[in-house]
């Protein structure tokens, strides 16, 4: 047996004997894995476990998060399907945290399924050499079956369990063979996920459900400008503890209610740097059209003579678009547990990250990893978010004040209002055409803050990748290109938002494009498709997009359709959105075609879910978002200033998925970048108005229904 | 002493009249299945039923629950099958799950009334907020439910 598609070597790095449950513990290693990935430092990164226990459990230990992308059942069908198990024999837990991997990038399936199908093909391996062994026969004659080896000359058969023990002696075997994608019984199949039956009867412990005895409970005030600090505090009535966590005051007590009461009445004086004044969007973006003009811009990405193109050509265009700042507004608040005593500490956190948690915490308590437990829990959406560390540091501090374990839960004002925010973008779109209209040259300067400068992991003269992706590296045929990135040095804190920079570029480009489409008279597929010619995949997608959507068919009146297109974490998406416009300051977005290449699909229904969920955040985003600061101080208070779709404004997602053999490719981000330049196309059309400054409807808020 | 009747228990909880029937539930009588997520009723994912009627609890006081039947996701069904639960995983609409508690309590609020609702209905009565956003899954498992 042999996989068909070339994929990383993946190294048997060691296996464990389990001397408390029985059975054996394989740890897997990837050839040259992301050491980046692991905060601790000190133990390897590991790919994959896998974990075969004398009373027939198997588990799977995953060193990602389960956000709600349905990663654990995703990665939990690739080793059943090697092990050749029932589905619902397969169990998924959270890796020791010093062995995680952080969630982002759509990662954890596209880099991780194929070190866990090595594995769990090797463990499977060692079980039918311990049953061959134990027969006397040759391992050939032995196959393994729903959890069974199985002697095919005699029919005997010893579960897996039964030889768990036997097998962690023999050899591990370094090139396990692979179940050939012609016999998946799971991978490639819409399984039920496992995690779904506890999400409908309240049994599900997220983050915020937590419950340690004997624990009490925190609330946490920030101060309400950029780069403030607590200048004096006094402890409050109703309280347990007052704790001064530097930007931030925390008070503990009996209840998360009486605790948040108890820290809106801290007396608390906030030392208010003179630079917060400075801290105001509509400075900044001043400040970045100045940038826009003077730089210093920095080459992220140049081919072809742009010069000579810009030069010679017959027309140039022009076009600048605006992108706000966004909060993440999880559905789970930053919420974090900790029980901390002299010898140990144990950490339950909603995070995205870890082994990140493990060394804040080791930093905080000066205590070995050894000492420590991270719990990862489910979480109410992470959206990278959670990959920070502000919420846990706090929990573990004031959890050491209080001697007592305790359980931060930041309210829904705190967490939009101290997020570290998607940032803020201007893009700059310059275009040559020839006579005929066709491209010729491409100029996209960028200005934005840096996520990576802004935490020091970048030097100040490097292009951050981050604010440049999905405004580098385009597939479409420019003729001659040159992306430049240009830092701005607003200090409002920035993060990793669902796709990141991607979430920003792909609306300068897809806007752009139909801004060229329109100025030379074409229509915007037809020039997406020329863009795309010599790339057969790329055009595959976008063509099934438009299918899907009906392009170029009759429509109803009042409506129009807008097409976009993006690739993002080695996935190709292309979208349709059918838009009218019932009224002034409104949008009704009826139906949205979406065509994924993600490569191959484990569950197509997972998939599915994932665009869908991508396209209503995305347009969350482009309809309303927007997070401003006015002396420091963020607008976004709850989401009755910071809008989200509802079902009624919700529109119809359909989805195709391509299953082209590619390598796989992530999907829980890809589905945003196009569908807030689909709209806007849409919207341009039906109005003539072009949207270049996001969100559509600025200042939009909503009330209790 | 305030005494509540929750998922056909009696319970006697010592609080102040004015806490938050949301906080009573959850870090009192730790039922975590109801969850908090804006505090000022608009998301909905503290939504219980009270006497049958779908109530957001973040910001009701505990006493109003007095002499009421209030009913949180933990004793929809004593065994997780209600046919909207049943419906929910069929139809696999949870993402990160974390406000289909209140989903699934509006829903069944809905159905008590409106047995067999066309999708505006559904659109009209369901507005709570999902950030995964499957609402899309969530119309489809509320008429499976429906048709029994």
């Amino acid at each position: 047996m042999s996989n068909t598609t070339t994929l990383p070597a993946v190294k048997i790095d060691r296996r464990q004997f389990l001397a408390t449950t029985g059975g054996f513990l394989l740890a897997f290693t990837l050839e040259g894995g992301n050491k980046a990935a692991n905060a601790a430092g000190a133990a390897p990164t590991v790919n994959a476990w896998v974990k075969i226990s004398t009373d027939e459990s198997i588990t799977i230990l995953i060193g990602g998060s389960e956000l709600g992308q349905g990663a654990y059942s995703g990665l939990a069908q690739v080793a059943a399907e090697e092990l050749m198990v029932d589905w619902a024999q397969v169990r998924a837990e959270p890796a020791p945290a010093a062995q995680s991997w952080v969630t982002g990038g759509s990662s954890n399936i596209r880099a991780h399924a194929q070190p866990l199908r090595v594995a769990s093909a090797a463990a499977r391996e060692m079980l039918i050499a311990a049953g061959a062994a134990t027969w006397n026969v040759p391992p050939s004659t032995c196959i393994a079956r729903q959890g069974k080896v199985i002697n095919t000359i005699t029919n005997d058969s010893l579960t897996f369990g039964s030889l768990a023990t036997l097998a962690a002696s023999m050899p591990v075997p370094a090139n396990p063979p692979l179940v050939p994608a012609s016999e998946y019984r799971l991978v490639g199949t819409p399984v039920k996920r496992t995690d779904i039956p506890a999400k409908t009867n309240g049994s599900a412990i997220y983050g915020i459900d937590v419950t340690v005895p004997g624990m009490l409970f925190a609330a946490v005030k920030h101060c309400p400008s950029v780069g403030g600090t607590v200048k004096s505090v006094r402890t409050a009535t109703g309280s347990r503890a007052v704790v001064n966590l530097g930007n931030a005051i925390a008070a503990v007590s009996t209840t998360t209610e009486a605790a948040r009461s108890a820290v809106s009445n801290v007396p608390v004086i906030w030392n208010i740097p003179s630079s917060a004044a400075g801290v105001d969007t509509a400075l900044y973006i001043t400040q970045a059209k100045q940038m826009m003009v003077n730089g210093p811009a920095l080459v992220a990405e140049q081919q072809g003579d742009v010069t000579t193109a810009f030069q010679t050509a017959a027309k140039t265009l022009e076009m600048t678009y605006t992108l706000p700042y966004l909060a993440h507004a999880c559905m789970e608040v930053l919420c974090c547990t900790v029980s901390v005593s002299p010898t140990g500490c144990d950490v339950w956190a909603p995070t995205q990250a870890p082994g990140w948690v493990l060394g804040t915490v080791m930093a905080l308590t000066n205590m070995p990893a050894s000492s420590i437990n991270v719990h990862p829990t489910l979480m109410g959406g992470g959206l990278g978010r959670k990959i920070e560390q502000d919420y846990i540091a706090q929990a573990v501090k004031v959890a050491m004040a209080a001697g007592k374990p305790v359980k931060l839960t930041w309210s829904r004002e705190e967490d939009m209002a101290n997020d570290q925010y998607r940032p803020f973008a201007l893009a700059r779109v310059r275009v040559a055409l020839d006579a005929q209209g066709n491209i010729k040259g491409w100029a996209n300067r960028i200005v934005s803050p840096s996520i990576l400068f802004q935490r020091g992991w970048i030097p100040g003269n490097v292009v951050d990748t981050q604010s440049t992706e999905g405004g580098t590296g385009l597939a479409y045929n420019f003729g001659s290109r040159l992306t430049e990135y240009v830092r701005h040095p607003g200090t409002v804190p920035v993060g990793f938002w669902r796709s990141v920079g991607h979430s920003i570029n792909a609306f300068v480009v897809e806007s752009a494009i139909d801004e060229v489409a329109l100025a030379t008279n074409t229509d915007p597929l037809m020039l997406r498709q020329r863009l795309l010619a010599n790339d057969p995949r790329s055009l595959n997608v976008l063509n099934e997009a438009a299918k899907l959507g009906g392009w170029g068919t009759s429509l109803p009146a009042g409506h129009a359709r807008g097409i976009a297109f993006a690739a993002s974490f080695n996935s190709i998406v292309a979208e349709v959105a059918e838009v009218s416009h019932p009224a002034a300051g409104t949008i009704r977005v009826h139906k949205v075609a979406v065509a994924i290449d993600c490569g191959s699909a484990i569950n197509p229904d997972s998939v599915e879910a994932q665009m869908q969920g991508g396209i209503f955040h995305g347009l969350s985003a482009a309809l309303w978002g927007e997070v401003k600061f006015t002396n420091g101080v963020a607008s976004a208070r709850n989401f009755s200033n910071y809008r989200v779709l509802l079902m009624r404004e919700a529109p119809v997602v359909s989805v195709k998925i391509i299953q082209s053999g590619a390598p796989i490719g992530g999907v829980g981000e890809p589905g945003v970048p196009p569908i807030a330049p689909a709209v806007a196309n849409a919207y341009a059309k039906l109005t003539r108005t072009r949207v270049r400054t996001l969100p559509f409807f600025p200042g939009s808020g909503m009330s209790d229904g | 002493m305030i005494s509540l009747n929750v998922n056909g228990k009696n319970y006697s909880v010592n609080v102040d009249p004015g806490t938050k029937m949301l906080w009573v539930l959850r870090d009192i009588l730790q039922l975590t299945g109801t969850k908090y997520g804006c505090g000022i009723e608009i998301c909905g994912a503290c939504t219980i039923l009270l006497d049958g009627e779908a109530q957001k609890s973040c910001d009701m006081d505990v006493s109003e629950g007095v002499g009421r039947k209030i009913t949180t996701i933990e004793g929809l069904s004593p065994t997780g099958t209600h046919p909207l639960q049943k419906a929910w995983i069929e139809e696999q609409v949870p993402q990160c799950g974390y406000c289909q508690s209140g989903m699934i309590m509006k829903a069944a609020a809905l159905l008590q009334q409106n047995p067999n609702p066309s999708d505006s209905d559904i659109d009209g009565e369901i507005d709570n907020i999902c950030v995964c956003g499957t609402y899309q899954r969530i119309r489809a498992a509320i008429h499976l439910a429906a048709k029994g």
